[in-house]
């Protein structure tokens, strides 16, 4: 489909987005309202020896001043609770907050936070991940043994979660090779950025209090809220403006408590609105850098014969959510192939780093570039062509994946043919110039997750939900799938949203799940009310309600049009009687099980509801005098299952080529000797923009599939940030004559790399 | 801060109505706008020249407002977001483009990506594709990839949608 065959599709919420007039969290004001600011560590590692807010407290116009001494003694996070508001004793990354200020203008809040005094004993930043594993190394928690945490977890000292996959003899597998390739890559860490930085409003009335907050997660941010304060749920209100973006940046609970905090103790509203800089350093949703280790046994043939991995991901200071990123890590070490002897071992180790977090496909894209460059490697190997060796390996359809889930209707071979020859994969082309082809894979991720739906008397519907809107479109797709069930048109129905009051839960815009699950929830409720309809127009209309079909905003007896009533007059009955009311929630589909593979410190990741397919195929030129490179054009193909919202779902796919393309040229966090970020504005953290960006060329290829989402939907938001950087990789190795090792493969590491002659 | 020193009052004309706002030397246009005068639909990104987010025109000319000074702008006129739509029920088509070409999604660069499309509209009225990626690099976007906001401003410019008070579809 080219961009003017995708039918139109209008944002419930475009208007307010075009026009200026809809609300972000930065741009509410309440009356009354003060300032916060935080004090921060500015140091990676030390211990607090002193710490003196006196000066601030005494300042005119500061109303709240707070540190680790003013709220409940609670440490959080989801899986291991090495957490605490504020430090307590340690710091273990320049952006742990010390202390807390509200005032009565941001600039006498900050002035207040430089009053605060406090001092270190500094301790030795630890931040090389794979040397933190070393069982002599010092210990960025020193208690880690104290924290409540999972008992599925497997952790030790600095490791703070492994996991393993473990499928035939792995040695055995590499005995009987033709070929054994090991390579080792290095991926930097990188960031979300998105354009909206975060901001928090908090206002209490009595004993309860409304937070307003860039949260991709509203409900996480309230049990976040609640925990920490220690407040039951009904006390708790968390409003989700219209979101500014989060790509998993604005995942998790975080600094809505403080901002609370600070507005209880001042009796009075507080926003927290964040600079550029705070954006990149403060919030604990890095994306994660990855060393990957990975040794192929191969026969000339092209059949893979094992597969030994070792991944170990920079965790940062603290947990956050990420205690599931080894195992995560570990599928995108084996990849969509079959492989039928591995061994793969996967570590999250805590560092003095900002901490990481789920960013739009966590560890994805990393890894997947690391095994898609191996992969090109093991196929120059055996001179084989990359294309050739991947539809010869690749899963499919009624096969068992190297984890031993057995896979229905699947799409992937579909997508490795057609991206590749819509790109003219094999062509000859102009000098400097060469294709890059790589694949990834993605789970959908099955959660609870409610909504309600009403008609009123007038026959205007509603839909009431838990689910976040971040820009997808996502939210707003929901209004087609209840017009589809009613018989309406989308724009019959308003949207309630990302308000954790009224609507039931949901998990929040993370893991590409608004739609699959919610939308599961919203057709459960409108079939409930279709049912009603078909009830009251039987009556009116003499007939049985089975033979009652809703189309048009009428319900007719099927095979007679003439013989109608409209929706709105049957709305106007149950007005006065029984209401048109819907509910939905509906159970979460059921990951299939995996057969003959062993998990160590398993995370439920090693199979996969609804499994996602892609192929990426770059053209891209090199200057091979400066190491700059150029996307020309990028073909997608992609099997998410049935394509709801084509224009949204072609909107996923092209924004995340591009996130793509930036991770693989040009976002890299870099770090001084200390552990501080040293790119933390957006002139040194360089996002792609309309200039750079090339020519993208999407297809889906439609699988209908069973135990997924609506009408056979599997998620999409993740999957199209998988394979770009991979492809890309594999694009320049071809014209360098060997593989980048690091990401993001800038200019200069391109130039570094042609001028030893390949690594 | 010795405000009383440095502040003044000055009218300023945001998009054709004249504002009294009493300010600081020193205080950038963008904080004027959303925190004086109640303008929020410009956004702040990056305070720092580098997102295009507070992107306004000033004599039709496209500036960052976080990095310009108010007072500069005495005198001038100020076209905002908010001043972009003809009526508060018709949009330009520039806003109807955006949204039905599907260049919208989080919507915190769309404001300042509509003056910018609007500046370039202005000097150019039939860019080339090329001539809006270009015009239009000042402005980040993280959702969309740019391509349906590219096509917006060639549909405008082809005149392919006139004004229409359908916003509500």
């Amino acid at each position: 489909m080219t961009t003017t065959e995708i039918p139109r599709f209008v944002r419930a919420d475009g208007p307010d987005k075009v026009t200026g007039s809809g609300r972000y969290t930065a741009d509410l004001t309440l009356t009354g309202m003060l300032a916060a600011k935080f004090k921060y560590s500015g140091i990676s590692h030390g211990r607090i020896t002193r710490l003196d807010v006196t000066a601030a407290r005494e300042m005119a116009g500061v109303l709240a001043v707070l540190t680790d001494a003013d709220v409940p003694d609670v440490h959080y996070d989801p899986q291991i609770k090495d957490r605490t508001l504020f430090a307590r004793d340690i710091v273990r990354f320049e952006g742990e907050i010390v202390a807390a200020v509200a005032a009565l203008t941001p600039e006498i809040a900050e002035a207040a936070v430089a009053a605060i005094i406090v001092e270190y004993e500094e301790l030795t930043p630890i931040l090389d991940p794979e040397a933190a594993m070393d069982k002599s190394s010092p210990l960025v928690h020193e208690d880690w043994e104290s924290y409540e945490a999972g008992s599925w977890l497997v952790r030790s000292g600095n490791t703070a979660s492994f996991s393993s996959l473990e499928r035939g003899d792995v040695d055995a597998g590499l005995a009987e090779a033709d070929q054994i390739i090991s390579s080792r890559y290095v991926a930097d860490g990188s960031h979300a950025a998105p354009i909206e930085p975060r901001a928090v409003v908090a206002q209490w009335e009595g004993n309860k209090v409304t937070i307003w907050t860039s949260t991709q997660v509203p409900f996480d941010a309230r049990a976040g809220v609640c925990e920490t304060l220690q407040l039951p749920t009904n006390r708790v209100r968390v409003i989700v403006p219209h979101l500014g973006g989060g790509f998993g940046g604005k995942c998790g609970f975080h600094f809505e408590a403080h901002v609370a905090a600070l507005a209880r103790t001042a009796g009075r509203p507080v926003r927290l609105v964040f600079s550029r800089e705070e954006e990149f350093t403060i919030p604990d949703r890095r994306r994660e850098g990855i060393v990957v280790e990975l040794t192929t046994g191969v026969r000339k043939d092209g059949s893979i014969t094992a597969r030994k991995a070792n991944v170990v991901i920079d965790c940062g200071a603290y947990i956050a959510d990420t205690a599931f990123f080894p195992q995560l890590a570990a599928m995108h070490a084996v990849g969509p192939y079959l492989v039928p002897n591995l061994m793969v071992e996967s570590q999250i180790v805590y560092t003095n780093h900002q901490p990481s977090g789920s960013v739009r496909a966590p560890t994805a894209p990393q890894v997947c570039w690391a095994l898609e460059s191996h992969i090109d490697e093991v196929a120059k190997a055996i001179n084989m062509d990359p294309v050739k060796f991947r539809l010869k390996n690749a899963v499919d359809t009624g096969m068992v994946g190297p984890l031993g889930q057995t896979y229905e209707e699947i799409g992937l071979r579909r997508c490795i043919q057609q991206a590749t020859e819509a790109a003219g994969y094999g062509q000859e082309l102009p000098e400097n110039e060469a294709i890059g082809v790589a694949i990834g894979w993605w789970p959908s991720f099955a959660s609870a997750s409610g909504s309600y739906v009403k008609l009123d008397d007038d026959g205007a519907g509603q839909i009431i939900t838990g689910a976040q809107e971040c820009g997808t479109g996502a939210v707003m797709t929901l209004r087609q799938l209840a017009a589809d069930e009613l018989g309406m048109k989308p724009e019959d129905f308003e949207i309630i949203y990302q308000d954790t009051a009224t609507g039931p839960y949901d998990m929040g815009a993370t893991g590409s799940q608004t739609l699959l699950n919610n939308g599961r929830a919203v057709v459960e409720a409108s079939q409930q009310i279709a049912e009603q309809l078909r009830e009251l127009a039987a009556d009116r209309l003499e007939a049985a309600p089975a033979d009652i079909v809703l189309a048009d905003g009428k319900a007719q007896v099927a095979g007679s049009p003439e013989s109608a009533v409209p929706l709105s007059k049957l709305a106007a009955i149950a007005g006065s009687g029984k209401l048109l009311l819907g509910h939905g929630s509906g159970s979460p589909p059921v990951a299939p099980p995996i057969v003959g593979a062993n998990c160590v410190g398993d995370q439920g990741m090693a199979s996969w509801v609804g499994p996602q397919f892609s192929c990426h195929a770059v053209r891209l030129r090199l200057d091979p005098e400066t190491g700059v490179t150029r996307v020309i054009s990028v073909h997608a193909d992609h099997d998410s299952g049935t394509i709801i919202n084509p224009m949204g779902a072609h909107g996923q796919v092209e924004g995340a080529i591009i996130m793509g393309i930036g991770q693989a040229l040009t976002e890299g966090t870099r770090y001084d000797e200390t552990g501080k970020q040293m790119n933390t504005s957006l002139l040194e953290y360089k996002l792609q923009t309309a200039a750079d960006s090339p020519s993208i060329h999407t297809q889906f290829v439609e699988v209908f599939t069973e135990n997924a989402g609506p009408h056979g939907a599997k998620g999409l938001a993740e999957a199209p940030n998988i394979a770009t950087a991979a492809a890309v990789a594999n694009g320049l190795a071809k014209l360098i004559g060997s593989p980048m090792r690091q990401l993001p493969m800038t200019a200069e590491r391109v130039w570094d790399t042609i001028s030893e002659g390949g690594s | 801060m010795s405000n009383q020193e440095t502040s003044k009052s000055v009218f300023l004309n945001v998009n054709g109505v004249s504002y009294p706002v009493t300010i600081d030397g020193g205080r950038n246009l963008l904080s004027v706008l959303r925190g004086e005068i109640g303008l929020t639909g410009t956004k702040e990104g990056c305070d720092d020249c580098e997102c295009g987010a507070c992107m306004v025109l000033v004599d039709g000319q496209p500036v960052n407002s976080c990095s310009y000074l108010a007072a500069q702008t005495q005198g001038r006129e100020i076209t905002t977001i908010e001043g972009v739509a003809p009526s508060p029920e018709e949009m330009d088509p520039l806003q109807t483009n955006i949204l039905e070409a599907g260049g919208v999604q989080c919507g915190f660069c769309t404001p300042g990506m509509i003056l910018s499309a609007r500046a370039l509209l202005e000097r150019t009225p039939h860019p080339s594709e090329e001539e809006v990626r270009i015009g239009l690099s000042g402005n980040l976007c993280r959702c969309t990839g740019y391509a349906r906001i590219v096509e917006a401003v060639q549909r405008t410019a082809a005149g392919a949608k006139t004004a229409t008070g359908d916003t509500g579809q």
